[in-house]
């Protein structure tokens, strides 16, 4: 069993992909335990849609497809936030256009610029993939924003659970929440590499699902989101290595089952 | 070192200026066109417990959310123990009738209070034992202190009104602005927010309460504004003050 557990340890793209697993894991977690708790769980389904337009001008143009993508998501968030402000745009009428227009701009590049390189791997993800310059942006991004969370964290939570009072203090509720916007933008480009663009929000939101059926304490269920994500990730990267599957779809269906057995745990108490 | 919320650093009120003066103010909601505050003017001197007396829709709640930053004025003045609104974060409180609250978000009822020391901790800064305590002797004014370590998803309505006024206690607001507190709230709760309401009054903090009714008898009270359909009203009805802006 031992050996089943470390002999992929001797490949370095298994060292790479284990830690990206791992940050990636910890970084959906944490931040997506804030968009599960304010009612987000649909921005990061947008967002990692949002990425296609980025994606395919990366590969038409020779950019870094992770730099493009973080482009294209990050301007998606940002006026998915501006259009929300207007009272008379509800949030969700924003969510459902922006992420819409941005994946038809995406299929129309690949169209236009009749690509028929295979991106498959960018839509389902592919982890063991990950190369030493992916790995550094997804550290990086995982740095910031968590060092962002750690800053924010009473303001974040006062934002969730009364943002009216946030505002009468004095706190620029709409600053924080492009902030999280433009931080959820980033988590999802860096999950890309891992579980890609159509499968990522799985990650973000599964496993807070999961954590929030076993706690009602804020510091619990951010602990056990992590533990279930990163987990998730690494039978990801394991199925990946042993049995050839989509290493996606792999994590999604991880997430998936802990939060089968968290519902099931719950509704024994 | 505290890195406050707004620029001004909370500035201390001005000893000798109304807690709170409006001048000429309109104000609406974001995609409707009329205002559903036209040409209010009203002074509340410091210390004073007044009503706002109006039916449901007389934007009695309008006033406050117009007072408390959560509503853009479209014109006129609202000015805090003396300053610009904004200015004196810390010295106001607004308890809205119907919270925006997420009464599912996985935090303790001290937690909930303890976010009334926010404006206090400001950026990056926690909260400290002495918030706590703060926190702790609020709950307890509000009979309340049994319920600090429970879950805000396991109160009652009466308790999260007990709850949202401890935190209210817990900012040490000088001006409070309350939207019908004694609503909809078990005979118990009202009670024991009524006591805490004279208490406050006693100390010398300035309140505005929202109100249906209003008694002239009523010794909680040291006078009354009347508002109809936006406008404010003199109490047999007839509008008072002028309208409209100066600057549309």
């Amino acid at each position: 069993m031992m050996h089943f557990l470390t002999d992929p340890f001797h490949y370095i793209f298994i060292q790479r992909a284990v830690a990206a697993a791992v940050v990636v894991g910890i970084l959906c977690a944490c931040l997506g335990t804030f968009v599960v708790l304010r009612r987000m769980s649909l921005v990061g389904h947008a967002l990692s849609h949002s990425a296609l337009p980025g994606l395919v001008i990366a590969y038409l143009l020779g950019f870094n497809i992770l730099g493009a993508a973080a482009v294209a998501t990050v301007l998606a968030a940002l006026l998915i936030g501006f259009l929300a402000k207007d009272e008379a745009v509800y949030e969700d009428t924003s969510i459902g256009m922006i992420p819409t227009v941005m994946f038809a701009l995406g299929i129309l590049l690949i169209s236009a610029g009749k690509s028929y390189r295979d991106l498959s791997a960018m839509l389902f993800g592919n982890i063991l993939g990950v190369t030493a310059a992916d790995l550094n942006l997804i550290m990086l991004i995982a740095g910031v924003s968590l060092l962002a969370l750690a800053l924010f964290y009473k303001e974040l939570k006062l934002l969730c659970v009364d943002p009216d009072y946030a505002k009468t203090i004095g706190v620029p509720v709409d600053l924080l929440r492009y902030g999280l916007l433009l931080f959820l933008a980033l988590t999802v480009v860096a999950g890309i590499q891992a579980v890609g663009t159509v499968l990522t929000n799985a990650l973000l939101v599964v496993p807070v699902a999961a954590a929030r059926l076993l706690t009602d304490r804020l510091g619990v269920m951010m602990l056990l989101s992590c533990a279930f994500a990163v987990l998730a990730a690494l039978a990801g990267v394991f199925a990946s290595f042993y049995l050839g599957l989509s290493s996606g779809a792999s994590i999604v269906l991880a997430c998936a089952l802990i939060f089968g057995g968290a519902w099931l745990v719950r509704k024994t108490k | 070192m505290i890195l406050s919320y707004c620029r001004h650093n909370h500035s201390h009120p001005d000893a000798k200026a109304p807690a709170l003066e409006v001048r000429d103010l309109t104000a609406g909601y974001a995609g409707e066109e009329r205002p559903a505050l036209k040409g209010i003017n009203l002074s509340v001197p410091m210390g004073a417990s007044v009503a706002l007396v109006g039916a449901n829709g007389a934007g009695k709640s309008t006033l406050f959310k117009a007072v408390s930053g959560l509503l853009p004025l479209r014109c006129g003045t609202v000015r805090v123990f003396g300053h610009h609104l904004g200015e004196c974060h810390q010295r106001v409180v607004y308890l809205p009738q119907r919270s925006e609250i997420d009464w599912q978000f996985p935090i303790s009822v001290l937690e909930l209070v303890l976010t009334g020391r926010y404006v206090y901790a400001g950026w990056f800064l926690r909260t400290g034992r002495n918030d706590e305590r703060l926190a702790l002797e609020a709950l307890a004014q509000l009979d309340a202190a049994d319920l600090a370590g429970r879950q805000i998803s396991k109160l009652s309505g009466g308790q999260q009104q007990r709850v949202l006024i401890a935190r209210a206690l817990a900012q040490n607001a000088d001006l409070l602005l309350l939207d019908e507190p004694l609503n909809a709230v078990d005979a118990n709760t009202r009670h024991t927010i009524a006591q805490v309401l004279d208490a406050i009054k006693k100390q010398g903090k300035t309140v505005i309460m929202a109100t249906h009714y209003f008694d002239s008898q009523d010794k909680r009270y040291d006078g009354a504004i009347y508002l109809k359909d936006g406008e404010q009203v003199t109490d047999t009805g007839s509008r008072a003050g002028h309208e409209g802006c100066d600057h549309p």
